[in-house]
């Protein structure tokens, strides 16, 4: 059921991003052109002309940006505490299955419009010289790789890998806020958005107030010095990033579980439709 | 086996007991009327059939079983609120009832829709507040459901599509499964059921069936409705 | 066929006279097959299991017959239709005669209004 919950998720949500992603790339051809125009013609209106597609290609790039954002909010809301909730939530299928889809659909958009903006920056730049230096740009990527050692090589790409891993994990926990919000805000009678604007921001408070009730019990603990005592035992400071890489992914996955937790909880129990 | 149970179920909102001590059985093959005023609990106890609510106390049973994923199999429900999504066009709706209900006859639909003449491609974005209230009823009406909760089918249309909406419940009668609609407009729904239950201020006042009233009080349900709740 | 209802009876008993009207009169022929259940229902916009159980009822009285797999017939037999046209009006000539006692007609004169009537829509007849 979870990949038909991620179907028509899709197929919802693909209708707002796809004509983004079409603008996107019709304002960076359009720079492109603007771009080639400038360097070469010395009409004013033309140049304004350009000036303004350019500009436009910058506010496509915040538009996309905001909007896989904005929608990943908007989709929980909309679809399953307004009246759609009322379709979503008689279906055979469980609140994990809903909240999934939505993580999921919400992760894939985030990661096709990262893709998609490097994209359109590619087609802006675009040159017949551009291609050339971008091979050139690659071969001394890959050459400069060559000549690290073959661990350090794997230690780079891990780096990558487990910051991408970092950066997906915190966005879909921060998502998670929000939907715990939300759900906690709409169990209620009246002025649902009111409440859930108040959870938000009571979460927020909690979760600085836990953090520095934690550093402040390590640090009385002596656990930093500890850490340190530790890492000069370690073979090597890359190990160390690692380890630190690692200990916030499990951080974030501890944030993200939680309101989890909350989410299902209030969807379960309390769930309160207008 | 009874498909949809209550014993001493009761909700409460804050301090006020929206459901009080509920007890009632609606075995299968019935069309039963859920009547009372507004804010007499219908909705509530339709939402906690659906497990749209959770109870404060007592038991609700679909099917025998509390509700849940299994009883959404079991159960089409007709909310009170146009809950299909408004972006969607007729056959992205047929694939989305289709995708999820087993039970979904997509040429009964198919059929239905046609005889309306919606087109396949129209959005329901598009269509009057009437037809996208036909539109939910026929998806709701193409399951061969155990349960079917109706929550105000005809309240808010015009009297034609109250027609419509009524023979579309009857000529989907199956005798495997019973129709529950809540409403207080009495007078029209009074000769498609077979059975009503009173609600008043959250406790079932009376069940009984539509002609055993008829024959025992020499008045229609409409005309004694009227008394048992007058103001 | 037109299908009424009133507050005051219960429903099945009225699709009872109902129907006996539509055999009466021709609408449902001797001999051919009823609608089904679910479409006479349909029809008079009146719950499947009360048409039932008054299809059941005027089967009892033989005025319809089943076939089991074929469905329900109206009754070919003449007399049966005869019997229920007589009790049908017999039913409409009661409530007629409770009316006119209500309001305070007299026999004899009940009889010379209804000659009267009838004379003149023969000579309503004859004039045309």
């Amino acid at each position: 059921m979870l990949r038909k919950l991620l179907k028509h998720e899709f197929r919802a949500t693909g209708r707002v991003m796809l004509p983004m992603y079409l603008i996107l790339l019709v304002t960076a051809l359009g720079s492109n052109l603007a771009g080639r125009g400038m360097m070469n013609g010395h009409s004013d209106i033309l140049n304004t002309l350009a000036v303004i597609i350019v500009m436009a290609f910058g506010i496509a790039i915040c538009g996309v940006l905001v909007m896989s954002f904005v929608l990943m909010i908007q989709r929980f809301y909309k679809n399953l505490l307004q009246d759609e909730g009322y379709l979503m939530f008689t279906l055979p299928v469980s609140v994990h299955q809903h909240i999934w889809s939505k993580l999921i659909v919400s992760a894939v958009w985030f990661a096709a419009t990262i893709l998609a903006i490097i994209a359109a920056s590619l087609v802006v730049a675009y040159d017949v010289s551009f291609l050339r230096e971008f091979f050139d740009v690659l071969r001394w990527f890959f050459e400069g790789l060559q000549k690290l050692k073959i661990s350090e090589t794997l230690n780079l790409t891990a780096y990558l890998a487990e910051f991408a891993v970092l950066l997906f994990l915190s966005l879909a926990a921060f998502a998670l806020q929000f939907y715990a919000a939300l759900a906690a805000g709409h169990s209620r009678a009246n002025h649902k958005m009111v409440w859930s604007v108040a959870w938000f921001f009571g979460f927020q408070f909690a979760l600085q107030f836990l953090g520095s009730l934690l550093m402040i019990t390590l640090d009385h603990l002596g656990v930093p010095n500890f850490l340190n005592h530790l890492s000069v035992h370690w073979t090597s400071a890359e190990s160390a990033i690692h380890a630190g890489l690692l200990m916030a992914i499990g951080v974030v996955i501890l944030y993200g579980a939680i309101f989890y937790a909350v989410t299902t909880f209030f969807l379960k129990k309390h769930l309160n439709l207008e | 086996m009874p498909v949809l149970e209550c014993k001493g179920l009761t909700k409460r909102f804050g301090r006020v007991s929206a459901l009080d001590e509920v007890e009632l059985t609606i075995e299968p093959g019935r069309i039963v009327g859920l009547l009372g005023p507004n804010g007499s609990g219908k909705t509530t106890l339709i939402k906690l059939a659906n497990g749209l609510l959770t109870p404060d106390g007592g038991y609700i049973a679909v099917c025998g079983a509390a509700p849940g994923r299994e009883s959404h199999g079991l159960v089409s429900y007709l909310p009170e609120r146009t809950a299909i999504p408004t972006w969607m066009t007729a056959r992205q709706l047929l694939d989305f009832y289709g995708d999820f209900y087993q039970d979904f006859r997509r040429d009964a639909a198919e059929e239905m829709l046609d005889h309306l003449g919606i087109q396949p491609r129209q959005a329901v974005k598009q269509m009057s507040k009437g037809t996208r209230e036909k539109v939910q009823l026929i998806m709701v009406m193409s399951r061969a459901a155990r349960l079917y909760l109706l929550d105000e089918p005809i309240g808010g249309v015009d009297p034609a599509t109250r027609d419509y909406i009524l023979s579309t419940i009857i000529g989907n009668y199956n005798p495997e499964a019973a129709v529950v609609i809540s409403t207080h407009l009495i007078a029209d729904v009074e000769k498609v059921l077979d059975e009503v239950i009173f609600i008043s201020q959250g406790r079932v006042a009376l069940q009984s069936t539509v002609d055993d009233i008829r024959e025992e009080k020499g008045m229609s349900v409409d005309a004694l409705f009227r008394e048992v709740f007058k103001c | 066929m037109q299908w009424q209802f009133s507050n005051d009876a219960p429903i099945y008993t009225q699709l009872i006279q109902q129907v006996k009207v539509g055999i009466v009169t021709g609408a449902f022929p001797p001999g051919e097959r009823l609608p089904s259940v679910r479409d006479l229902a349909t029809e008079a916009g009146v719950n499947p299991n009360t048409m039932q159980r008054a299809l059941a009822e005027l089967e009892r009285d033989g005025l319809v017959y089943s076939q089991r797999t074929a469905g329900r017939f109206v009754t070919e037999d003449n007399t049966m239709i005869n019997a229920a046209k007589r009790s049908l009006a017999q039913r409409h000539v009661k409530t007629f005669l409770e009316a006119m006692l209500q309001l305070g007609f007299q026999k004899e004169e009940i009889i010379d209004l209804i000659s009267r009537e009838l004379g003149e829509e023969e000579s309503d007849h004859a004039s045309a």
